[in-house]
């Protein structure tokens, strides 16, 4: 990710309210990899997530007269990216993982079967995640991969801290009984 | 199992627990079995979702690119969005001076009438207070034709007086107080609907809240 100071994110966020475009493309460079990665565990699919973080991007630029800096321009974009994503959901009737080709696995394993093993667990997790209620999933995806504190999300997602946390603990709860099996595996790879 | 723990465990291992509350927690996982595994399962749990691997996407650069193409042509007015802004959020200020201008008037205007009818106001200022009979206009020119007497014309001249002079405030009270109500109300609408109660937004709905 391209970083860029506070200071200088503020300077280029008021170019770009005042309609600097060059301004803006360096917003959407710092911003890139982070929105894709939400938009991406909010869908699971690796094309829509490209086509939702290009509308993203667009809908902050059409928006951006209106952002305050009082808000982190971080969590202000993960709102769009999350609700973007949750629109492209409902338009193309909800998207399951596809085809684990799209994955960069990592090796973990010295084998083939391990491999596959992982593969397997990832796309489980995978399924699991998307299966969540949208406004639950919105929480973890923000807490798990963006380690996002309670307070930032709760602003993100404009929602009480206390409604952060009860909906973290549901989707937990759910992926815990959705991937029983899968979380002993990794419990048992972590003990060998 | 203490429930009141379970539902804490969460934000004690993604370290949202300060004080009181982080003791309590870890008091109670040195007592109790169940909530350590708890701890354990949860933890399990996190490194599945960091272990779920993401694909190849396109360098920053690139998207920043195909953003830039994508850009409307036409760039944002920022000032002009802002004066809408502006005015919607002056909406309820200019409302309530409004109602306090009214208010005042209809004040004066009670306060000089009546000081007049006890007779302390001179020639003058009494050309300020309206006439009593326009109260009653068309009421006593009815009973001057002889068309109403009695009942009937004491009923008119009440029924006058009452939409003359007592149904106006009311009338701009209420459409004041209505006016008020509908933006809180579309405030209200925007504000959950998009969560930044910014009438003006355009864009992507938000549906998370």
């Amino acid at each position: 990710m391209t970083s860029i100071s506070q200071a200088n994110e503020m300077e280029l966020v008021s170019r770009a309210q005042s309609g600097d475009r060059n301004a803006f493309s360096e917003l959407v460079r710092a911003h890139a990899q982070g929105v894709l990665h939400v938009i991406y565990r909010m869908c699971g699919d690796m094309q829509v997530s490209e086509d939702a973080a290009q509308e993203t991007f667009i809908q902050a630029w059409l928006r951006l007269p209106s952002y305050r800096p009082r808000a982190s321009l971080r969590n202000w974009l993960y709102r769009i990216a999350v609700n973007t994503a949750i629109d492209m959901l409902r338009k193309e009737k909800r998207i399951l993982p596809g085809a684990v080709d799209d994955l960069a696995l990592t090796d973990p394993g010295p084998g083939p079967e391990a491999r596959v093993a992982s593969s397997e667990r990832a796309e489980a997790v995978q399924v699991a995640v998307l299966a969540l209620p949208d406004a639950s999933r919105a929480v973890l995806v923000l807490r798990e991969y963006e380690g996002l504190s309670y307070q930032e999300i709760a602003e993100a997602l404009d929602i009480p801290v206390g409604t952060v946390m009860s909906r973290l603990n549901y989707a937990r709860k759910l992926l815990k009984e959705n991937l029983e099996v899968q979380l002993f595996s990794y419990a048992e790879a972590e003990n060998v | 199992m203490s429930d009141h723990i379970l539902e804490l465990i969460g934000a004690y291992l993604d370290g949202e627990l300060h004080g009181g509350q982080l003791r309590q927690v870890e008091t109670h996982l040195d007592e109790c079995q169940s909530c350590r595994e708890e701890v354990q399962s949860l933890q399990a749990l996190s490194t599945a979702l960091q272990a779920a691997p993401l694909p190849d996407f396109p360098t920053p650069e690139r998207l920043a690119a195909e953003v830039a193409l994508r850009l409307p042509r036409t760039p944002v007015k920022p000032m002009s969005r802002r004066a809408l802004e502006v005015g919607w959020w002056l909406a309820p200020v200019g409302l309530i001076l409004v109602w306090i201008f009214l208010s005042i008037t209809l004040l004066i205007g009670n306060v000089v009438t009546i000081t007049n009818q006890i007779g302390l106001l001179n020639s003058t200022v009494t050309q300020l207070v309206p006439d009593a009979t326009i109260g009653t206009y068309w009421s006593g020119t009815l009973g001057q034709f002889g068309l109403l007497t009695g009942a009937s014309l004491q009923w008119a001249g009440m029924t006058e007086a009452f939409t003359r002079t007592t149904l106006p405030p009311i009338i701009w009270q209420v459409s004041i107080a209505l006016l008020y109500l509908s933006w809180m109300a579309i405030w209200w609408a925007r504000h959950t609907l998009q969560g930044l109660g910014q009438p003006f937004d355009s864009g992507s709905r938000p549906t998370v809240n």
